[in-house]
């Protein structure tokens, strides 16, 4: 049951009829796109903040409202009244489409994640792959935006940023095939559908003293998950691979031209890129919105701002690799390993199912 | 030393290790047109058409292989360049080479063919004073704009023309973008003046062949403040004192006063009191420890990234020393604290609080130092950023008169503090850091260990303060109110300042202000090595190199 079937039955509408489920869905597409962007609002001027004031032992936001809470308020209303800078010279229609494309294209893949308590917009059987297609789109975004400003540190960047994501991208979907083997499904389903990636994580893997241990893929193959958290650290552009930004050498890279409206839509698909990463993370490898006691909705916070967390630590501590160095690992370290992975998966399915 | 055989670099010396003018002289044979003294070494006059004979000579036969500082200036009757030569392996040993040329016609020989040094410091000559230089490979302006009409610093230079710099009429960077040629795929970019890891208002035009450097030249002069000329508009006494402190915001502002302090002291033949000199070494000390931790703390913003925790750490180490300093001084960031004769006032009271703080400090510090290593030196990413990148190698380091942390990772051991003592150094125990990396690593690590150093400095000092007799405290010698040396005395004196050696040169015309003021930076000649260590590297590496350099423009734009 997704959660454009409840909205149809809620509201009366036929989910049979394409009009009343196109209704429906973006009814529900609404929902969990405003879900998500809330989730941006705390933690790009809010939760970002507290957590590096955190790491460097500061104190960050705490003027305006409980904890500084307001200063969100506060930064999308001062962001968005900026003037709006369009240097001189740039490619006007993709320069303009740049930031909603990468903005977007990491919202269009929350379409099939499931949240728990029923929340999930569509279930295809393809939904890794859409997953995968969708987020991988946000490159186009990012070549566009460095190509169109017309400036040579967008330039770089762009480039930088395409040359990454191409070295790091085909890691991570191999390492994601992987989970593909052992569920045997692309479809990433829900907690109580069987056949699916999260249904299938929900079976007892072993009990240690009379904790029952789900088969989360993470306990499965901690290999593949170390390898995928790695892969996403690269493909969200965090340090130790925060080199298509790199500002203290290019700037701010691919986004450096954008102020404005369009600099809060790069951020924010920024963010959304890192939650969409977490998610993926949660839902192939952490049993998806599964775990004891507290509702799924909250279990799913949990781990997409765990892996938030995680995003924010390495950037804190960790020092950033060369465009060449990053490349190489890419190239000749994460494929070499997502390969053997692969077949290391295989092997264990071939003889254990 | 008096058992082996001589070998060349014993050329003009004597017996006992000092110089030997008479023997130079001879060297030189009929290029030497008179002798100066300077208060610092003697001189001598040539022929400007002998310039490059006559240094390499000194350099290749008499083993001064250190361009220190090029000086130049206008008589009445003539101009004048003043070659400051010394030697990486004793400091102590100096001598001049002045260089005088007609007034109509101020051109002499570039000494660029024999220091790279020279390269920047005869630009100044010309942009500043306008002389000439014959055989210079880019004899262009270099702290002033292109389009500047007349020498500053110049006799007949009418102060009150307006000086119209439009950006116009600068050369427009982005006009040629194929630099190399119209086949290849170079880009031209500019780095700065406006750039997060500049440090400062630097430009860096860089050509870039894809991701890689194919040329880089660093433009300066952003941030020219006439200091020089400001200085000699001010009296000895007072008036100089505070500039100083302008040409190092990194902390070092006390180590830039002593360059002041010790020449002019030298000048007018004032002796500091010993006490003074403790405070003195101390506080200078602990100006380093600012500037250094500054240097590692930006060091970490270049390499790590913008939300690196080690910047914020070492802010905050740097606050506890900057609120000692404070208690000392007054100051947190321009502390003019030093006078000529000795320091402003005695340590404040009550005296045991205050030593309590340093000692605390400095018991924290290991333990600090330990967390940089872990964040910075002991990561593998790190390394493999900065081991065997930015790579200046020692003889082309001396070539362009590097000095500092720049020159110790590069493992030339070169230190003024040692090789020419002053303050309470000589009396202290404490050892200079080198490094054999040459490289980007080398440096960080140089300036880490060198806290230390500084540390176990400091540390010495206070228990020496701790029980100096209280009828001993003399904090300042007695100077007379007004100081009018002789006139036409001359005299280059240096410290070992943060970012590398700072010399200033002075000379009297008899009243109470200096008739020529000339400021050796640091950051001058270790910021010309950037070409060197950058070529042929990574756009990462460039400005890890840069960073490493740790250049303040205030000293080398003056």
């Amino acid at each position: 049951m997704t959660l454009s079937d409840t909205i149809a039955g809620l509201l009366g509408l036929n989910a049979d009829d394409p009009l009343h489920f196109f209704v429906a869905a973006i009814l529900a597409s609404a929902i969990v796109g405003t879900f998500m962007l809330v989730n941006v609002a705390i933690a790009g001027p809010w939760a970002k903040r507290k957590i590096t004031a955190a790491f460097t032992d500061r104190i960050a936001v705490n003027r305006i409202g409980p904890f500084g809470l307001m200063v969100i308020v506060a930064d999308a209303v001062r962001l968005l009244s900026k003037e709006l800078i369009v240097p001189e010279k740039v490619d006007r229609p993709a320069w303009d489409l740049a930031p909603l494309l990468i903005a977007g294209s990491a919202l269009l893949g929350f379409a099939v994640i499931p949240m728990g308590n029923g929340i999930q917009v569509a279930d295809p059987e393809v939904g890794l792959a859409y997953v995968f297609a969708v987020a991988s789109l946000a490159s186009v975004g990012l070549v566009m935006a460095g190509y169109a400003s017309n400036n040579k540190y967008s330039m770089l960047g762009g480039l930088r940023a395409v040359a990454q994501n191409l070295a790091y991208e085909i890691p991570l979907v191999l390492t994601g095939v992987s989970v593909v083997l052992f569920a045997g499904t692309l479809q990433l389903g829900n907690v109580d559908a069987a056949n699916t990636i999260v249904g299938a994580q929900q079976a007892t893997l072993a009990t240690i003293g009379g904790i029952a241990i789900p088969s989360w893929y993470a306990f499965v193959n901690p290999f593949a998950f170390v390898l995928f958290l790695v892969a996403n650290l690269a493909e969200v552009g965090r340090n130790p691979f925060d080199t298509p930004e790199a500002p203290t050498e290019i700037v701010a890279g691919y986004q450096t031209e954008y102020s404005s409206v369009y600099f809060v839509l790069m951020y924010l698909g920024e963010f959304i890129h890192i939650f969409l990463g977490g998610a993926i993370v949660a839902t192939i490898f952490l049993g998806g919105p599964a775990g004891p006691v507290l509702p799924g909705i909250v279990w799913f916070l949990i781990k997409i701002w765990a892996v938030f967390l995680f995003t924010q630590w390495a950037r804190s501590a960790l020092p950033r690799v060369r465009i060449d160095q990053l490349i190489e690992i890419g190239w000749k370290g994460m494929l070499v390993l997502s390969f053997a992975n692969l077949i290391l998966t295989a092997i264990i399915v071939g003889v254990v199912v | 030393m008096s058992l082996e055989e001589p070998g060349p670099r014993d050329v003009g010396l004597t017996k006992a290790g000092e110089v030997n003018y008479d023997e130079l002289e001879a060297l030189l044979g009929d290029a030497v047109l008179d002798r100066e003294t300077h208060l610092n070494a003697e001189a001598f006059v040539i022929r400007p058409d002998a310039v490059q004979d006559t240094l390499s000579t000194l350099k290749e036969e008499a083993g001064f292989d250190f361009l220190n500082c090029v000086t130049a200036q206008e008589y009445q009757d003539r101009y004048e360049t003043i070659y400051h030569m010394t030697k990486y392996d004793d400091r102590t040993q100096e001598v001049g080479v002045v260089v005088p040329t007609s007034k109509d016609d101020p051109v002499s020989e570039s000494a660029e063919p024999v220091f790279r040094t020279a390269d920047w410091h005869e630009r100044e000559a010309y942009d500043l004073v306008g002389i000439e230089y014959e055989g210079h490979p880019d004899p262009r302006r270099i702290l002033l704009p292109d389009t500047w009409q007349g020498h500053p610093l110049s006799l007949d230079y009418d102060q009150t023309k307006p000086q119209i710099v439009t950006l116009r009429e600068n050369r427009n960077p982005l006009q040629e973008d194929q630099r190399l040629n119209d086949d290849s795929d170079t880009m031209l970019l500019n780095i700065g003046p406006h750039h997060p890891a500049t440090h400062g208002v630097l430009h860096v035009e860089a050509t870039l062949d894809g991701e890689q450097v194919a040329d880089v030249e660093p433009d300066i002069g952003y941030i020219h403040r006439c200091e020089e000329q400001m200085c000699q508009q001010g009296t000895y006494r007072h008036q100089i004192m505070p500039y100083p402190d302008r040409w190092d915001w990194g902390g070092a502002g006390l180590l830039n006063e002593w360059a002041y302090a010790r020449t002019a002291e030298t000048l007018a033949d004032i002796d500091v009191p010993e006490y003074a000199q403790v405070i003195r070494t101390m506080s200078a000390e602990l100006s380093r420890i600012l500037s250094h931790m500054l240097a590692v703390a930006a060091y970490a913003l270049d390499v790590v990234g913008d939300f690196t925790a080690t910047f914020m750490y070492g802010m905050q180490d740097r606050e506890t020393v900057q609120n000692i300093l404070e208690d000392l001084t007054g100051q947190r960031l321009m502390f003019n604290y030093f006078r000529l004769g000795g320091v402003a006032w005695d340590l404040p009271e009550p005296r045991e609080e205050f030593f309590e703080k340093i000692r605390a400090f400095i018991d924290d510090l290991p333990e600090k130092l330990e967390e940089y290593h872990n964040l910075l030196t002991s990561n593998e990413i790190l390394q493999v950023r900065t081991v065997n990148t930015g790579r200046l190698e020692p003889e082309v380091a001396k070539s362009y008169g590097a000095t500092g942390p720049v020159a110790r990772g590069s493992g030339i051991d070169y230190d003024v503090r040692r090789d020419d003592p002053y303050g309470y150094y000589d009396k202290l125990d404490w050892d200079v850091v080198t490094e054999d990396g040459c490289d980007n690593y080398a440096r960080l690590l140089v300036r880490l260990q060198e806290v230390e150093e500084s540390a176990k400095i400091i540390n010495q000092c206070v228990d020496l303060l701790e029980d100096w007799p209280e009828e001993d405290r003399t904090i300042q010698a007695n100077v007379p109110r007004t100081i009018k040396p002789e006139p036409d005395t001359e005299v280059y004196k240096s410290v070992e300042a943060a970012k590398g050696e700072l010399g200033i040169y002075i000379r009297s015309d008899g009243t109470d202000k200096p008739a020529r003021f000339k400021i050796r930076g640091g950051s001058f000649s270790n910021l010309q090595t950037l070409p060197e260590m950058a070529e042929g590297e990574y756009i990462a590496d460039l400005i890890a190199s840069l960073g490493s350099l740790d250049t303040i423009m205030g000293e080398v734009d003056r």
